[in-house]
Parts: structure tokens; C-alpha cells; sequence
């Protein structure tokens, strides 16, 4: 019963998506600071920076271990981008490349003990599918000029049905960026929730005395470790295959 | 990419099996039972996108709505009106997502280079001739 009291005090799982300040005893309170959030997006792109700049630096016949892992990210991604988008998407081949490794190193990045997850925050990732949804669009209005609003009009539908379709063509291409930026952050922020509830768990049964039984939830969340590890990679490539869908359907417009 | 093909085109002398044995070794190194639980991993996110994506489509047609009504002062009509529309809308986003799967899915079907022809379809022996 005295363990039930302190219940409480094992269960915090949303407190690790805090954004906490880094100086001045973690309160936010103006605008502009540093905040851990900050701090792991800087550690993300100097990880980033440092396997793709120096990894690649020297140019060798036979890559080294960093120089390979860099040269199979960006010939996967390079890839996605000719079989999804299309042959005339490889000028934005560098955008995708970026978003691809910032989803996907902040994921990983986050699964390390005491970090903090990026992405796990919707405030990031509707920026980044903003940024995709206006350069989407920027790109379709630059290629098709005012030709790209066609894509909305659906020409093969009956005359009376047509600007009701419009209507619905447009609000599904609103329901982009939002899917797009809600799937990413909610899974992230699920699973690492997830997570530290079986870690309270397992502190839970080990605070009321029943020693063995904590291998249970410990085993589960070894489990869930490899499953998020899975979504992490996952939810890095959805995002970027879809960027790459949208880039489609800008540049072909169908 | 032209060097490339050249050296794993036919005739090739010390690299020409060497696509064989990348193959071999790629495919022992990534067993069935891993690629299905990446399948099933994959089934379960579009699950998740679809509804998702349903979900939203109402509500930015809800949300749009109860903007046009909030301006004319008709409060239940357009709310109603645009959500049955955004409705409409996230079935036809889950019905890409789906379509998008199928053409996947299709092109999936042309043999991968990472695993060998006969332990791809254990029952097929006819028909799989591309």
C-alpha cells in the first residue's frame, strides 16, 4: 500500500517531451533560447554533418565504414527519389535528402537514453511538412503556371458535379501537410510514451517487492526499443516518399 | 552508372557471378521472416494513414465550414455541408494511399535483385516468366 502511494511518482511518461530551457533553471520564458529542444536539433545536424561531410572527405575507391554508410543513404534515397517522383525530380533530389536525414537522425537520435526526441513535437514536424506543402506548391505554380490550378478542376467529371469535386480536390490537397506532419509526430511521441510507461512499470513492481516479475514489462520494452528503432527508419522514409509523391503530383500534375 | 553496368554485365571475368554472391549473401543476411515483419510493419502505417487521413479530411471540411458559417451567421448549414465534403475528400486521399500501394506493390513484383528468383514464390512456377 505504501508503494501504491508513491504510484505516482514512477509515472511521468509525457515528462520527457518537456522543452525545458538549458540555462536558468529550465524555464522558458522568452522567446528566443536555448532550449534541450535546440540543443538535440544542433546535435542531429552535426551528426549528420559529420557522417556525410567528413565520412565522404576522402573520396576513397574503397569506402571506409562512415564513407559506405553515407554513400547507401544517399544512393537509397536517390533511388526513391527517381522510382517515386521521376526522372525530372533529381533537381530537388537535395531537399528530399535533407528531410529525409533530419527525420531520420532525430528519430534515432531520440531512441539514446536522456535525449530528447525532435520530432516527437508536432510544432517541428508541421514545419517541416509546411515547408514541403509551400515548395510543393511554389513548384507546381512555377512549372505549370496558372495551369496548376487544373489540378483542382477535374475535367472529366460531368459540368454541374465539377465544382463540388473541386472543392473536395482541394481540401484533400489540405489534408497533406496535415497527415503528413500529425503521422510523423504522433507516432514518435506515442511510442516513446509507450516506453516510459513500461519503464514505470518495471520500477513500480520492483518498489512494491515483487522482484522477478519485473522481467515482464522489461522484456516488453526491449521489444518495444527494436519495434521504435523499426518506426523510427519507417516514419524517416514515409515522410520522404511522400514528399516525393507530392513532388509527383506537382511536376506531372496527376 | 555506366561503369557499373559494365562491370556486371556478362562476361565480366572475376566480377561476373559477383552480382550472384551479393545476392546470396544479401539474402542470408535478410531472412523471409524479417522481410514479413517489415510487411506487416508497413500494412499496420497504412492502417494508421488512412484513418488519419479520413480524419482529417473532415475536419478541415468541418473546420472550413463553421469559417463560412461564422461569416454568413448560418451556423449548422455549412458546417454540415463541408464536413460531408471533406468526407469526401479524405476518402479520396485514403483511396490514393491504397492505389499507391497497388502500383507499389506492382512494380514490387519485377524480381528483386536481393533475392533469388526461387526462394521469392515457393509455390509459383509458371507465370512468374518476367
Amino acid at each position: 500500500m505504501a508503494a501504491g502511494g508513491d504510484a505516482g511518482s514512477f509515472f511521468h511518461p509525457m515528462d520527457q517531451f518537456v522543452v525545458k530551457s538549458l540555462f536558468g533553471g529550465g524555464e522558458v520564458t522568452s522567446p528566443i533560447s536555448l532550449t534541450n529542444s535546440t540543443l538535440w536539433t544542433a546535435i542531429v545536424i552535426v551528426v549528420i554533418a559529420l557522417i556525410t561531410i567528413t565520412g565522404t572527405r576522402q573520396r576513397a575507391l574503397v569506402p571506409t565504414r562512415t564513407q559506405s554508410v553515407a554513400e547507401m543513404m544517399y544512393i537509397f534515397v536517390r533511388q526513391m527519389v527517381e522510382d517515386v517522383a521521376g526522372e525530372g525530380a533529381i533537381k530537388y533530389f537535395p531537399y528530399i535528402f535533407t528531410l529525409f536525414m533530419f527525420v531520420l537522425f532525430a528519430n534515432l537520435l531520440g531512441m539514446v537514453p536522456m535525449s530528447f526526441t525532435v520530432t516527437s513535437h508536432i510544432a517541428v514536424t508541421v514545419f517541416l511538412a509546411l515547408s514541403v506543402f509551400v515548395t510543393v506548391t511554389i513548384i507546381g505554380f512555377i512549372k505549370h503556371g496558372l495551369h496548376f490550378l487544373e489540378f483542382f478542376w477535374p475535367k472529366d467529371a460531368p459540368g454541374w458535379l465539377r465544382p463540388i469535386l473541386a472543392i473536395i480536390e482541394v481540401i484533400s490537397y489540405m489534408v497533406r501537410p496535415v497527415s503528413h506532419s500529425i503521422r510523423l509526430g504522433a507516432n514518435m511521441m506515442a511510442g516513446h510514451a509507450v516506453l516510459k510507461v513500461f519503464a514505470g512499470l518495471v520500477a513500480l513492481t520492483l518498489a512494491g517487492g515483487l522482484g522477478p516479475v519485473a522481467v515482464l514489462p522489461l522484456a516488453a520494452m526491449v521489444g518495444i526499443t527494436a519495434f521504435e528503432i523499426l518506426v523510427a527508419v519507417i516514419q524517416a522514409y514515409i515522410f520522404a516518399v511522400l514528399t516525393c509523391v507530392y513532388l509527383h503530383d506537382a511536376l506531372h500534375m496527376h | 552508372m555506366d561503369d557499373r553496368e559494365r562491370s556486371t554485365g556478362p562476361g565480366g571475368g572475376a566480377t561476373g557471378d559477383l552480382a550472384k554472391r551479393i545476392a546470396a549473401a544479401r539474402h542470408a543476411a535478410n531472412p523471409p521472416s524479417r522481410r514479413r515483419m517489415v510487411g506487416s510493419m508497413r500494412g499496420w502505417e497504412l492502417a494508421f494513414r488512412m484513418v488519419l487521413e479520413l480524419l482529417v479530411g473532415i475536419a478541415i471540411g468541418g473546420f472550413l465550414g463553421f469559417a463560412v458559417d461564422w461569416l454568413l451567421g448560418s451556423l449548422p448549414a455549412f458546417t454540415l455541408i463541408f464536413g460531408l465534403l471533406g468526407f469526401a475528400a479524405g476518402v479520396r486521399v485514403m483511396l490514393r494511399s491504397a492505389e499507391e500501394l497497388n502500383r507499389r506493390s506492382d512494380a514490387g513484383d519485377r524480381p528483386d535483385p536481393s533475392t533469388p528468383p526461387d526462394a521469392r514464390r515457393p509455390g509459383a512456377s509458371s507465370g512468374d516468366g518476367g
